[in-house]
């Protein structure tokens, strides 16, 4: 018995011992990768950008030793390679720590690269790494070099990545020209025959310079600052155009991605006199074969307050709500049209419409898929009916302006 | 035969986290898209055709191993043959499924370290429950359980919190007809999990209320086919099928999807639990069946003896069957289910039946 | 300390016995020479009174009167005993020296437990434990008088099991005493005790006291059986008992319950269990236990069901945290990573920037530190005691962050992880869980969670091998007792708690009457009555 015990005890502890290291990592030894970004150089290779995260800098000045606070909360450095494994390795040789890409959120792609080479060839590496999370934001850098992006500081969130998918987040919530995607719903676009994938993209304005210095951090208006501009239409994994304001907004409403946001509508002459906010809205695509060919149909329904009114007009009357009500449909109503045509003209079905005939007629869809985007989605007829309904108009009734002058 | 009880309830736990045990973790039936809930479901119902077989063998002999009514049905020599060849099915399915096991967390959490620690920590484990009995395995089985569940409804409320759940991927259904659903369900989930429940011939004898063996196996499967199914649809519906199909661990990827009020995500833990777990009754449940055989067949009168060769012989087969994964998983899907399954599953039960009928109506008559 | 001299007397005793086995084994005729063998068998020693009385009113009848001083009650000897033999006048006529013992033994002594015997062991027996001998000249019998007695402690309050809300009395060193606390609550004749002397030297009083007809015929004789099946020396606490009779010895986990509270006896006594009560200590065993129990405290039995629910979750909560704890913290910081929000991993790799140490041995460190002051804590006198916590909270708090040795979120770990050990209501399973974490944390050091998960695997199944008195430990969870599960993790409302536990009483098993959910009259007495008069004057 007693042998038994410490034959037992012998065998646990050498295991113990055996096994001791090898999967275990240090989390001083680690560099935290923060935003991955991807430029292709000269020569058509791939320069790996990566945003490492500094923690003393970023975790407040109390801590001992660390000297805290006083340089830049992220250190950016590129290195080149013929697939993003070797940038990854080779990177190696530039910093002492192993690098740990478990927390890398962000991944910029350089508009050059996501035009000509395509996206299709670079997420692999994302997708089969176990380390690498499928739920990282993926973002176009528009104009700029992806490097440039991953190597500008920000202000209010210190680690630029989080201020990018915080950002991202934010507006797609409050504004809604721009959506969240992540590395996984871009795959699961690719791949579909009947949707094409949409990312945001992002753009530094200002001098690329100024935006890596800490001295750009510590004036009130910053020269340089990272923002959102519009959404990347894709096909074929390549980025074929950008849709800007409210075309975007179109294509948000159809993904059904609108949280809240504001539509502005003229009343009596007065331009945008009337500020909408959304705060509910469903969107719902169906398709239906019509003599062999699909028709699709996009229902919307939202719900919001009026949130500004510059015109007098008296919002106590239901009357005049619900006309405020039927300019509001109008208004989305060409939102949604116009982005819709201009993804037609792009030949790119980038609200997955391909998938709803896919639901509804799985027969009539396998003849189609192959040549959907360029021969069925130009020629698609779209029927859009939109609801509008205004609920509340805040914490007054009629504007004061309608009691100026009386 | 060791002296103990199981009641019924510990049946029911035991076949359900065996059933769950590694099914839940792989791409179950993916190979016909999004119908891949009703080929499990079809084949829970074959796999309750399976088990009833099995039961109808056990009611004919509800106090002795199957090692021995098995030299009462065929006679000595084949009997005995037939059941060394079990023994050997049973060891072999344990290795498979530690094999399973050990590739899944050297893939997605330790990639470092070798397969072998990785294995032999769980074998550990398993040898120090099985050497304690059937009992022991029987109890920490029913607190499992209670975990297990715990866990998955808290996965499933975070899943439908994050508002993954896209139920438009599982559409069309039955885009293909039925038939490559009824294919799958005879080349693959009638066997894998639903006719692996063979290894529970061996822990039947146990049973405090032998009447009670019926309707607590078959609810059991049951519940566990319908668990499988639903698990394999939210796997779909979260990350649609093509992903889905290309995941080597599809509930992985749907763990890792979940993103909640900024905090609750990158769950992967929940995921390494549910593996451990199941892995860990599966391969106990295997290595019981191994043992126990061994031990009834041999005469061994100290059951918990062989459990330590025999865990060693499972653990160094399970580095041995093949090089790669994709080999152990061609293997698993080809050449084991017909080689393996079918005949063992299936054929010598239906034979065993028969004979046993034949022998049975003549005593009466 | 009555009991720490009558143990050092009765060694020695022990060792005279052993150096002159020639000695008589019965009492001799002449009161001289027996008093000459107790002098010899007690080695002269200076505590053992010895008495010279003459009774008798015409003949001499000379007789003696042995006690040990101070295990005696001084007024049961001087009043009822020595008064009454030497002051009775009409008695002594009546006395000869053929029944003088028996008119003493039956008429003269005013106490409740008297007996005659002849052996000199059961004679020194008695004598040791407190009990005056009186012996007669020209008999070879002695009378016992039951006087035993001296000082002891008084009833206090539980040290170490705390309760807001229930009895405030705990055991003492004196088993009568204790017994006597259990039958003040249970008062019926079915609730039986039986003695016996364990210990060849001390001769230490062990009871086990079960109600009759409740408690499982099967386990007491267990009991029994294990009990007197002790071979040892000496028993000079309840936990030499306990090593003896549990039923697995390779465990951290206790398969006995020890309590120093009377109304956590009588509560498991009405469950069926069996307690053994041993002379000399406050700590009552009691048998058989399941591990859910440690969990458990009288409180909530006596708070309402949904707060004794919310209270027994939180500990159970707590247990996991000090089990697994800094195994958890271990297994983030070196295995994964990628299982923390990003905020949090870069705070703790700040703090962890400037720590020379892995974490393992950071954790060990202060887990170390941590066990090191709480051994302190209670050996310290308690003048020092503040002193230690003033030190323990520089050292392993403010002073070892600012030197870079530890990570102020370890500090938090470690605190949050002692506390949680506090917050256990056994002593016996929070040690356990002390020793079994750093197990765990070895476990998380060499393969991170898997470690910890299989460790935590391989504790469920230990648990659940685990027996106490044959009843399995992990009962009725495992195997599931579903009538008996009202009173596990959660405590259902006691009116529906209507069954004991099946496997440790398994015969009477319905305590209660059905239909015990209190329903309040539709008319709710006067208090409604004034409300509707008021109301009709209202209106």
């Amino acid at each position: 018995m007693i042998r038994k015990w410490i034959v037992m005890l012998l065998m646990m502890i050498g295991v113990t011992l055996i096994s001791g290291c090898w999967s275990k990592k240090e989390l001083t030894d680690l560099a935290l990768i923060a935003a991955f970004g991807i430029d292709l150089d000269k020569e058509g290779r791939y320069v790996g950008t990566l945003q490492i995260v500094n923690p003393s800098n970023v975790a407040g000045s109390q801590q001992p030793g660390g000297g805290g606070g006083q340089g830049t909360a992220v250190s950016v450095l590129s290195t080149t390679g013929d697939n993003l494994d070797e940038v990854s390795r080779r990177a190696s040789t530039k910093i002492s720590r192993r690098l740990y890409y478990a927390h890398a959120n962000v991944i910029v792609i350089s508009e050059k690269l996501a035009k000509k080479e395509g996206i299709n060839s670079i997420l692999d590496a994302f997708d089969r790494d176990p380390e690498f999370r499928n739920t990282a934001t993926l973002v176009i850098a528009r104009g700029t070099k992806s490097a440039d992006i991953c190597r500008a500081l920000t202000i209010i969130d210190k680690i630029p990545a989080n201020k990018i998918i915080k950002t991202l987040k934010t507006t797609e919530n409050r504004w809604g020209e721009n959506i969240f995607t992540n590395i996984q719903d871009v795959m699961k676009s690719l791949v579909s025959d009947g949707k094409e994938p949409v990312i945001t993209g992002i753009q530094l304005n200002g001098d690329p310079r100024q935006a890596k210095n800490l001295e750009n951090l510590q004036v009130s208006s910053p020269e340089a600052i990272l923002q959102t501009n519009g959404l990347g239409v894709f096909k074929d994994g390549k980025l074929i155009d950008w849709f800007n304001g409210k075309r975007a907004r179109g294509v948000v409403w159809i993904l059904n991605k609108i949280k809240s946001t504001d539509v502005n509508i003229n009343w009596r002459e007065k331009k945008d006199a009337i500020a909408y906010e959304v705060i509910r809205e469903k969107t719902s695509v169906s398709a239906t074969m019509k003599n062999g060919n699909p028709r699709m149909s996009i229902h919307v329904r939202a719900e919001g307050n009026i949130g500004e009114a510059r015109a007098p007009v008296n919002l106590t009357d239901p009357g005049v709500l619900k006309k405020i009500e039927k300019v509001l449909k109008k208004e989305i109503k060409h939102e949604i049209q116009d982005a819709v045509q201009a993804a037609q003209k792009n030949k790119a079905d980038i609200f997955g419409f391909g998938e709803a005939v896919h639901r509804s007629a799985p027969d009539e869809w396998k003849k189609m898929k192959l040549d959907w985007n360029d021969k069925y989605f130009p020629k698609l007829k779209v029927n859009v009916k939109v609801e509008a309904f205004v609920r509340r108009t805040g914490l007054r009734n009629k504007p004061y302006s309608s009691n100026i002058g009386k | 035969m060791e002296k103990a009880k199981l009641s019924a309830y510990q049946l029911f736990v035991l076949v359900l986290l065996f059933e769950l045990g590694s099914a839940i973790l792989v791409p179950l039936a993916i190979d016909v898209k999004q119908d891949a809930w009703l080929a499990i479901l079809l084949g829970m119902a074959g796999g309750c055709f399976l088990f009833l077989i099995y039961l109808c063998l056990y009611y004919y002999y509800p106090n002795i191993p199957p090692a021995i009514y098995m030299q009462k049905i065929m006679g000595k020599a084949i009997g005995r043959a037939l059941a060394l060849l079990y023994i050997l099915y049973f060891t072999y399915l344990a290795s498979r499924v530690l094999r399973d096991f050990g590739e899944m967390l050297v893939t997605f959490a330790y990639p470092d370290t070798p397969m072998f620690i990785v294995n032999a920590l769980l074998m550990m484990a398993i040898v120090y429950t099985i050497s304690k009995g059937i009992e022991v395995l029987a109890r920490a089985g029913e607190l499992l359980f209670v975990l297990i569940y715990l866990l998955a409804i808290t996965g499933f409320i975070l899943i439908v919190v994050s508002g993954l759940i896209d139920i438009n991927n599982l559409k069309p259904m039955l885009e293909e007809g039925i038939s490559p659903v009824i294919k799958v369900v005879f080349t693959q989930t009638l066997y894998v999990p639903f006719g692996e429940a063979i290894a529970f011939t061996t822990i039947l004898p146990y049973l405090n209320n032998p009447k009670k063996a019926r309707v607590t196996a078959i609810s059991s499967l049951w519940l566990s086919g319908i668990n499988l199914a639903l698990a394999m649809a939210i796997n779909i519906s979260v990350l649609g099928v093509d992903l889905a199909s290309r995941s080597q661990f599809p509930l992985l990827s749907t763990i890792q999807s979940i993103q909640v009020a900024d905090f609750l995500e990158r769950l992967d833990v929940f995921f390494m639990l549910a593996l451990i777990i199941g892995g860990f009754c599966k391969i106990g449940v295997y290595l019981y069946a191994a043992v126990s055989g061994a031990a009834s067949l041999f005469n061994v009168k100290k059951p918990s003896k062989l459990v330590y060769p025999i865990g060693l012989v499972v653990l160094i087969v399970s580095l041995a069957i093949a090089s790669n994964f994709a080999e152990h998983l061609k293997e698993g899907l080809q050449v084991v289910t017909i080689l393996m399954h079918f005949p063992f599953q299936v054929i010598i039960p239906l034979l065993l039946l028969f004979i046993a009928f034949l022998k049975n109506r003549k005593k009466t008559g | 300390m009555p009991s720490f001299f009558k143990n050092r007397k009765e060694k020695k005793d022990d060792q005279d016995e052993k150096n002159s086995k020639k000695l008589p084994q019965f009492m001799g005729e002449t009161l001289a020479g027996n008093l000459e063998i107790i002098k010899q068998r007690t080695g002269n020693s200076t505590d053992v009174v010895i008495r010279i009385l003459n009774i008798g009113f015409q003949s001499e009848i000379k007789a003696a009167i042995v006690y040990v001083e101070g295990i005696v009650n001084d007024e049961s000897v001087n009043d009822f005993l020595i008064e009454s033999i030497t002051n009775n006048r009409a008695l002594k006529e009546r006395m000869t020296k053929q029944n003088v013992l028996e008119t003493i033994a039956e008429e003269t002594i005013a106490l409740g437990n008297v007996q005659t015997v002849n052996k000199w062991d059961e004679l020194l027996v008695s004598l040791m434990s407190g009990e005056t001998i009186i012996i007669i000249d020209g008999t070879n019998e002695a009378i016992i008088a039951g006087t035993k007695g001296g000082e002891k402690r008084s009833i206090l309050e539980p040290s170490t099991e705390l309760s807001v809300r229930g009895s405030r009395s705990s055991f003492t060193e004196s088993i009568r005493t204790n017994t006597a606390m259990v039958r003040r609550i249970i008062k019926n004749p079915n609730l039986w005790l039986e003695s016996i002397k364990i210990g060849k030297v001390t001769k230490t009083d062990v009871s086990i006291m079960y109600i009759k007809g409740i408690a499982n015929d099967e386990i007491i004789e267990e009991v029994r059986k294990r009990l007197t099946s002790i071979d040892i020396d000496s028993i000079l606490e309840s936990g030499y008992i306990e090593q003896l009779i549990e039923d697995q010895t390779m465990t951290t986990f206790p398969t006995l319950y020890h309590t120093e509270r009377p109304d956590m006896v009588a509560g498991n006594l009405l469950e069926g269990r069996v307690a053994i009560f041993v002379d000399g200590t406050p700590f009552v065993l009691l048998v058989p236990v399941v591990f859910i129990q440690f969990f458990q405290s009288v409180d909530d039995y006596y708070v309402r069901y949904d707060i004794a629910t919310a209270i027994r979750f939180l500990r159970i909560f707590v247990f996991f945290i000090s089990l697994i704890g800094p195994a958890s913290y271990v297994a983030i910081t070196t295995f994964h990573q990628e299982m923390i929000p990003t905020l949090l991993a870069i705070a703790i790799a700040a703090q962890r920037e400037a720590v020379p140490f892995p974490a393992l041995v950071e954790a060990l460190m202060m887990e170390v530190a941590l066990e090191i002051l709480r051994e302190a804590g209670i050996r310290m006198p308690r003048a020092i005691g503040s002193a230690v916590s003033i030190v323990g909270a520089l050292v392993i708090g403010q002073a070892a962050v600012q030197a870079s040795i530890v990570s102020p979120a370890m500090v938090i770990v470690v605190s949050i992880t002692a506390i949680a050990s506090f917050a256990t209501p056994s002593f016996a399973i929070a040690i356990s869980a002390r020793l079994v974490r750093f197990l765990f944390m070895l476990a998380a050091a060499t393969i991170g969670f898997y470690g910890i998960i299989l460790g935590f695997i391989m504790l469920i199944v230990h648990l659940c091998s685990l027996r106490s008195f044959g009843v399995p430990y992990m009962s009725p969870l495992a195997p599931l007792i579903p009538v008996n599960t009202g009173d596990t993790v959660v405590r259902v409302p006691w009116w529906t708690l209507r069954q004991r536990p099946r496997l440790i009483g398994n015969k009477n098993n319905v305590r209660e009457g059905k239909g015990q959910r209190p329903v309040p009259p539709e008319n709710r007495g006067m208090v409604n009555n004034m409300i509707e008069k008021g109301d009709r004057d209202d209106s």
